[in-house]
């Protein structure tokens, strides 16, 4: 059994490289046959028409696309990806200032989702039909529907204009680094929660939902009825029966979700003026920073990949038969 | 349960609380937090191509001369800043500069005239692609473009230095006008890699203000450098750079007191601002102009053949003043820019006093459109409502770039004017990266765009119709006589001949009007009143900023409207 799951972790991971490679050539032609220009910022009446060739030529864009692609392909197995044509440096050091931001700041969020995801769907569907299931419900419904830049803006309104409990913008203040280390936690913190209720709040309710909707068919199933026959308790029931039976699609959206949050927070981090891997994204692909996107959308696609790896292998740990059906 | 909401509900009390306490010690009152959109991307002023990124090098590393703008006459001014003095010689071939002797890096370096002649060196070396590359027309120059160093520089002395200039060349103080950077720190780098190896590096400063940190994507904070003759200990200590994407977030921290100042507020954000009483807005005398570009000559016959042929619609002269007319620009203004538009005629702001032109602009009216239509030949000869010529129905695509409301509106606008006078458009919205090839190719007729009218005036870049050099007339506009004064122009030394050309260009243009000129736009800065010395100029407003005070007495940290 554990050869097998061996050989099925190495294709997987054969079948992610493959998909990886894939995308990364499928964005570099896309890239390279799409209108703009990555040296157009070095136009104006200031400069010199022959610094555009000169940039041209040293970005390597005077060169035919197929020379490109192969330079491309040769570099990326040495790791390199390039160096970006905004920052003029390597793009995995460019990606390096902006990604612990991101996996902090998505981590944090997906706890909030899971946590508060589960427990509301938990407590709902314990008062199942009652006004308070119902109101959750709705509100639930409500927030869904918001987008995430209308959350952001109207908790800036009221907490940090009208009511001025949090900052409204930056990941810390200007004399955090003069400040002790417990002061910069907090001050970290206090910049922190209205950026992470704008993102959470909408896979709150995407949690609750599916959650909420799982335990209601599993309270329903007739294995529930039989178990319940036999006088087993509630409370044993719900933990050891309906919630295992229920989590299993959770986790599948965990993983998908994760991923997101992961690849960048692109809203949020504007609204919140936050440096994470979203904004990256589209600060270079508004630049055409060709290799800066590349290099994003390869960190992205890896830790989608990832992400739902890890989802899969959680549903398989749960359920054995999810294990057999990835072996086969 | 009960436990872990507890436990939950003092995690939050504590990641709340805790902050707040520091938060108090965050109100450093000498200081002045600017507002702006992104970050830059170096600071490096060999590399700082973008607005912030000139403004904030170049409050690090000191030019030898500071420009400065007279507003009396409407000229550009230069005074003293590294050099303390100058003399040029008899014919204006050769200038010596005296250093000052006081000016020290921020590695406690001296600066001397080496590191002026180094930076000369490495700003016009190809392999560093800088942004001044291929601009030092009046210094010899080898084949790649780079100063013959040996022939333009004698370093007299380490504080006096003579620079000689191309023989028969027009030089003048613009072009020695570029922050000097240290040998020292630079020298020892591979030029072929120096734009990678230098970010390596960490700034070694000689001006008002030294780098205390820069936060990607969050802040960049600059000290008061203590050692510069700028210093002075009655003015502001520090300027933070703080980075708020979000147009609508800034407009609120501004408001709140956590940001003093900050530029490019919209018109109708004006009386908001205008309630609270310490906030102070302010418009930045014009520079910037949005136009309609018709192009001059065909598209398709310049693609296929590469030969220039009037263009189907707007090669007329006639056809061009008969879109002016149609074209609404005061409703535009009163929409859109109020106060801070006036309407534009020509390619030469009002600011620049002694060689702008006075013309009555071309008025809207319908009537004269439709006149000068027919006098060019067009006619509704089938009775469609769309005007024709040899078969030729005068409907075309009009491009304009996406997210600005104001050329929105104004195409709207100028698509109904059209049509009441039969005249089709197809307005067209892209992204300005995609739109930009398509100008530089000539491949389309019509499309709507601005332009910032540079320090010193240049028209040659816009209006020249050799291609070498002029590579942003989009509109292939050709007048041999236009050629002849900007050739003139540029090899001018009197001020008052080239006002006089100046004004002969900007007639000869709106005889023309290759372009319809619509409104000049007034950049409106907002500012926390306690900010005093703030000098507004057509200049960036940070110019001078290390010559700002700060009110201590009055903290606008929390809005109060004056009603």
């Amino acid at each position: 059994m554990n050869k097998e799951i061996i050989l099925s972790l190495f294709k997987r991971f054969i079948t992610s490289i493959v998909v990886l490679l894939l995308m990364l050539s499928f964005l570099f032609v896309l890239l390279r046959y799409s209108p703009g220009d990555p040296t157009q910022k070095f136009v104006s009446a200031k400069l010199s028409p022959n610094l555009v060739s000169k940039v041209k030529e040293s970005f390597g864009l005077d060169k035919p696309v197929l020379t490109q692609y192969k330079n491309f392909l040769v570099n990326l197995t040495t790791g390199d990806l390039g160096v970006s044509y905004t920052y003029r440096e390597s793009v995995i050091s460019v990606i390096k200032k902006y990604l612990p931001f991101t996996i902090i700041f998505s981590l944090l969020s997906f706890l909030i989702q899971i946590l508060l995801g589960y427990y509301l769907a938990l407590y709902s569907i314990k008062r199942k039909g009652t006004y308070v299931d119902k109101a959750i419900q709705k509100i639930s419904l409500s927030v869904y529907a918001v987008p995430s830049f209308v959350i952001g803006v109207l908790l800036i309104y009221v907490f940090s204009w009208k009511i001025n409990l949090f900052p409204s913008s930056g990941l810390t203040s200007f004399n955090n680094q003069s400040s002790s280390f417990i002061l910069q936690l907090g001050d970290y913190a206090v910049h922190m929660i209205l950026p992470l209720i704008t993102l959470s709040l909408g896979g709150i309710t995407v949690f609750y939902k599916y959650l909420r909707d799982n335990l209601d068919e599993t309270f329903n199933s007739h294995f529930v009825m039989n178990l319940r026959s036999y006088g087993i308790s509630e409370k044993e029931l719900i933990k050891k029966h309906i919630i295992p039976n229920s989590i299993g699609p959770m986790i599948s959206v965990a993983g998908i979700e994760l991923g997101i949050l992961l690849s960048g927070a692109l809203i949020t981090e504007v609204i919140f003026g936050l440096p994470g891997m979203g904004r990256l994204a589209i600060t270079a692909i508004l630049s055409r920073d060709y290799p800066l996107i590349i290099g994003c959308t390869f960190i992205s696609g890896v830790l989608i990949i990832l992400s739902n790896l890890l989802a899969d292998f959680i549903r398989a740990k749960m359920d054995k038969r999810i294990l057999i059906g990835m072996i086969n | 349960m009960k436990k872990k909401l507890f436990i939950i509900t003092l995690l939050f009390l504590v990641l709340v609380f805790l902050p707040s306490c520091s938060k108090k010690s965050d109100q450093i009152p000498n200081q002045v937090v600017i507002g702006i959109d992104s970050d830059v991307e170096s600071l490096n002023p060999l590399f700082s191509f973008s607005g912030y990124e000139n403004n904030i090098s170049e409050l690090l590393y000191l030019k030898l001369v500071q420009s400065d703008w007279d507003d009396e006459n409407g000229s550009l001014v230069y005074s003293p800043m590294l050099a303390k003095s100058w003399k040029w010689n008899n014919d204006s071939s050769s200038i010596i500069f005296y250093l000052r002797d006081d000016v020290l890096w921020s590695d406690s370096q001296q600066v001397t005239a080496e590191d002026v002649v180094f930076s000369f060196d490495i700003y016009s070396d190809e392999n560093i692609e800088s942004k001044l590359y291929d601009t030092f027309n009046n210094f010899d120059l080898d084949k790649t473009k780079h100063i013959k160093i040996k022939k333009s520089f004698e370093v007299i002395d380490p504080y006096t230095l003579k620079i000689n200039f191309k023989k028969n060349s027009i030089p003048s103080l613009i072009d020695i006008d570029l922050p000097v950077i240290p040998k020292h720190v630079y020298d020892k780098l591979d030029r072929k890699k120096f734009a990678i190896l230098e970010k390596e590096i960490s700034l070694v400063t000689n001006g008002p203000f030294i780098l205390k940190s820069w936060d990607k994507n969050q802040a960049i904070v600059l000290t008061v450098n203590k050692n510069s003759f700028l210093y002075d200990s009655k003015h502001i200590e520090k300027i933070i750079f703080k980075i708020v994407p979000d147009y609508t977030s800034r407009l609120t921290q501004l408001k709140k007191g956590e940001i003093d100042f900050m530029e490019d507020i919209r018109t109708d954000d004006i009386p908001s601002l205008k309630q609270i009483d310490f906030i102070q807005l302010s418009p930045l005398p014009a520079r910037e102009y949005d136009y309609i570009g018709w192009n001059n000559i065909d598209p398709e016959t310049l693609k296929k053949s590469n030969k220039i042929k009037p263009n189907k619609y707007f090669g007329d002269p006639l056809v061009r003043k008969a879109l002016t007319f149609a074209v609404n620009r005061q409703e535009i203004i009163d929409e859109y820019l109020g106060d801070f538009g006036q309407v534009s005629f020509g390619p030469v702001s009002p600011i620049f006093k002694s060689s702008f032109a006075e013309i009555k602009p071309l008025e809207y009216n319908l009537d004269s459109a439709k006149y000068y239509l027919s006098k060019a030949g067009w006619s509704d000869s089938d009775k469609d409502g769309v005007f024709d010529k040899n078969g030729l129905k005068f409907s075309f695509p009009f491009y304009i770039t996406n997210g600005n409301p104001r050329r929105e509106f104004a195409s709207t606008l100028l698509k109904n004017s059209l049509i009441s006078i039969g005249i089709n458009i197809e307005v067209k919205k892209m992204d300005l990266q995609v739109l930009m090839p398509k100008l530089f190719a000539k491949e389309i007729d019509a499309w709507m765009l601005g332009w910032v009218v540079g320090m010193p005036l240049d028209m040659y870049v816009f209006w020249h119709s050799s291609s070498d050099a002029s590579q942003l007339n989009f509109t292939s506009y050709n007048n041999k006589i236009v050629d002849k004064y900007l050739d003139e122009y540029k090899i001018t030394k009197s001020e008052i001949l080239k006002d006089e050309l100046a004004k002969k260009i900007q007639i000869l243009i709106y005889n023309d009007q290759p372009v319809t000129f619509l409104y000049w736009i007034q950049n409106l800065v907002a500012y926390n009143k306690r900010i005093q010395n703030l000098k507004i100029t057509p200049l960036e407003p940070i110019h001078y900023s290390w010559n700002w005070t700060v009110n201590l007495s009055r903290l606008g940290s929390r809005a109060k409207t004056g009603k």
